[in-house]
């Protein structure tokens, strides 16, 4: 048994090392100053973050991603949570049509979609082509798989179906039903996509660079230029937009799991976010009972 | 003046009946039970009349209204779900409230605690349904199914995820509570024993069909055909070619005989006779012995059938496996099929 745990805990230290050693390597290499012979930096310097932090560009980039990944992402919650509850809910037995076109993102790699996209979108009725707005459509499609798998887990999870059956058996009608009982279950879930799609869209390059180019600047491809210019300034960047998504990531996680008294059972099992104090109440429980 | 009236009802499933030409009324505060195996169509006719599943043809009326084609809503029935469904994000105070918030109803509180005492589930209202045990998760189902004082109560195999000794206590306390409060009742199981302690009437379903109907005491006691007789008490059925045979007589006629297994009585094979007027008198084997508790239970081998026989477990009165003992079969307690 203990031999066991031993084993288990030199695995997982083995992988939080693997995970690690980049990040902490591109960490040390931002902040380095010179760093030629030695193990470790012979000197450590801010001067890439200072260079970085009075960048016209790198700002412009940030605002440009930022811009894409909340009207993409919002636009993704905002039609797909109602055609996934009213599919599962009501025309379950077109389901499958729905997870087929939810998974073809999956089937076209970037390179092939964005030729395509461009010969469709560079004149005719659309010509949007080099415009931000050419991304959006693009993005939303790529973030399709992971809005469509969490919210519809989520909606499985809590047996969405039983549970409108039930609020509208109440006297609910079927939007009440949806905004006081299933809405509020699956939130999590939700939420869980949107952050998977915010990592995604952060760190998308293919059709940023293919779409739009320079003619929209994100902070993938402002990072892509700069590689070429010093390793030290693409580290800063690298180190700055990875603290940008945890700090995004754990404002929400906290905000919305702060709000959620008790958890809803697809986030019972997160108890890492949400901690339960104990239930003290008297039990009144028939014979045979447990509580 | 019947309350609940389900008349002619169909309804199929991708060309496949599910219900065919139910009909069947209630008494205003009866207790009934939709009896009958998986798949036989007990849970779609209890959805058809809370208006879950559209029915294809036939009309359902409640209190005199022809409820058929109105939305789950408008219907004025509770239903109690057999994975309760109760609302996560929930605790069980507002999980009650619910209905009564949807209606705009006044004195929410009040009625709420009111039903709360009723289902003995006072301390909890602040708790969540995770928090609760199946047996307390199930009562405030029910209880927010009455608070709204449905005109027919739903229960779908509201029982059936629970252990044997807490759906006891429930089935006592569902029974105790829809007495109190003369509430109409449809309940749905497959437990032939959970509808007979129940029900005051029973309808016995198979393929979509109601086959019998009656009191708990008429279907148990007169099955209408070997499907009732197998389903509901175990019945030894025989054709009658087979128990003429085993009986070398030929005083009862029909196509089949059902025997239930108590009414048999089970002596060793040199021990005289009962009452040759009143019994028919078989010889057999032992073949199997089960007990479960106060009934022994008994698998004789005769010539041409196998019997089962339950008798009360005696101390020291107890055939075992192999022994030759002779059966006695009460000419009053056949029912022929």
């Amino acid at each position: 048994m203990k031999t066991s745990l031993s084993f288990h805990k030199v695995i997982v230290g083995l992988l939080v090392i693997y995970l690690v050693i980049p990040l902490a390597a591109t960490l040390l290499f931002s902040v380095a100053g010179k760093w030629d012979h030695t193990i470790l930096p012979e000197s450590f310097t801010m001067k890439w973050y200072i260079e970085l932090f009075h960048d016209e560009r790198f700002y412009g980039a940030l605002q440009h991603t930022l811009f894409l990944i909340f009207v993409t992402v919002g636009l993704g919650v905002v039609i797909m949570l109602p055609t996934i509850f009213i599919i599962t809910v009501y025309f379950s037995k077109w389901e499958g049509w729905l997870q087929t076109v939810a998974m073809l993102p999956y089937g076209i790699p970037p390179i092939v979609g964005a030729v395509g996209l461009i010969k469709v979108y560079s004149n005719g009725p659309l010509p949007i082509t080099g415009t931000p707005w050419i991304l959006v459509g693009a993005y939303f499609i790529t973030i399709l798989p992971f809005m469509y798998q969490g919210i519809r887990n989520s909606l499985r999870t809590v047996n969405a179906v039983q549970l409108v059956d039930a609020a509208e058996l109440l006297g609910a009608t079927k939007f009440q039903a949806f905004r006081t009982v299933v809405f509020p279950n699956i939130i999590s879930g939700i939420l869980v996509s949107t952050l998977l799609s915010v990592a995604l869209l952060f760190s998308e390059f293919a059709f940023a660079n293919l779409l739009v180019g320079g003619r929209f600047e994100t902070i993938q491809i402002y990072l892509a230029d700069k590689l070429n210019s010093s390793g030290h300034l693409t580290s800063a960047i690298v180190i700055t937009y990875y603290s940008i998504i945890l700090l995004v990531t754990g404002t929400v996680l906290k905000l919305t799991f702060k709000k959620d008294k008790v958890p809803s059972p697809s986030s019972k099992k997160r108890s890492v976010f949400f901690i339960n104090k104990p239930f003290r109440q008297k039990n009144t429980a028939l014979e045979g009972e447990n509580s | 003046m019947s309350y609940v009236t389900i008349d002619q009802v169909t309804k199929g499933y991708h060309h496949q009946v599910v219900l065919e030409n139910i009909s069947l009324t209630l008494k205003k505060g009866e207790f009934a039970t939709l009896l009958g195996q998986s798949g036989c169509g007990k849970s779609t006719l209890l959805r058809s009349i809370a208006g879950l599943e559209d029915v294809d043809s036939g009309s359902i009326f409640i209190d005199g209204k022809d409820i058929t084609h109105i939305s789950p809503r408008q219907r004025e029935v509770g239903m109690v779900f057999q994975s309760y469904a109760l609302f996560p994000n929930m605790n069980v105070f507002d999980n009650i409230a619910y209905g009564l918030k949807m209606k705009k109803a006044k004195n929410i509180k009040t009625r709420v605690t009111k039903m709360i005492e009723l289902v003995d589930l006072v301390g909890k209202e602040q708790s969540y349904p995770h928090q609760l045990s199946g047996g307390q998760q199930q009562r405030v189902a029910l209880a927010r199914a009455l608070v709204m004082e449905p005109k027919v109560l739903l229960l779908d195999e509201p029982l059936s995820a629970l252990d044997a000794k807490i759906r006891k206590n429930l089935q006592k306390e569902l029974r105790r509570i829809q007495k109190e409060l003369e509430i109409t009742t449809i309940f749905v199981t497959h437990d032939q024993e959970e509808a007979m302690t129940m029900s005051d009437r029973i309808f016995v379903m198979n393929k979509g069909k109601i086959v019998q109907s009656g009191s708990p005491v008429e279907i148990y006691t007169s099955p209408v055909n070997t499907f009732v007789a197998k389903f509901i008490g175990n019945y030894n059925v025989l054709s009658m070619e087979v128990f003429h045979k085993l009986v070398h007589s030929t005083e009862l006629n029909g196509k089949e005989i059902a025997i239930r297994p108590e009414v048999l009585q089970i002596v060793s094979a040199n021990e005289g006779h009962l009452g040759l007027h009143d019994n028919w008198g078989i010889k057999g084997l032992v073949k199997d012995v089960s007990m479960t508790g106060n009934v022994l239970r008994y698998e004789v081998e005769t010539e041409g059938a196998a019997f089962l026989v339950d008798n009360l477990h005696h101390k020291g009165k107890m055939f075992e496996q192999g022994a030759q003992v002779q059966i006695f079969v009460p000419k009053k307690e056949c029912i022929i099929l």
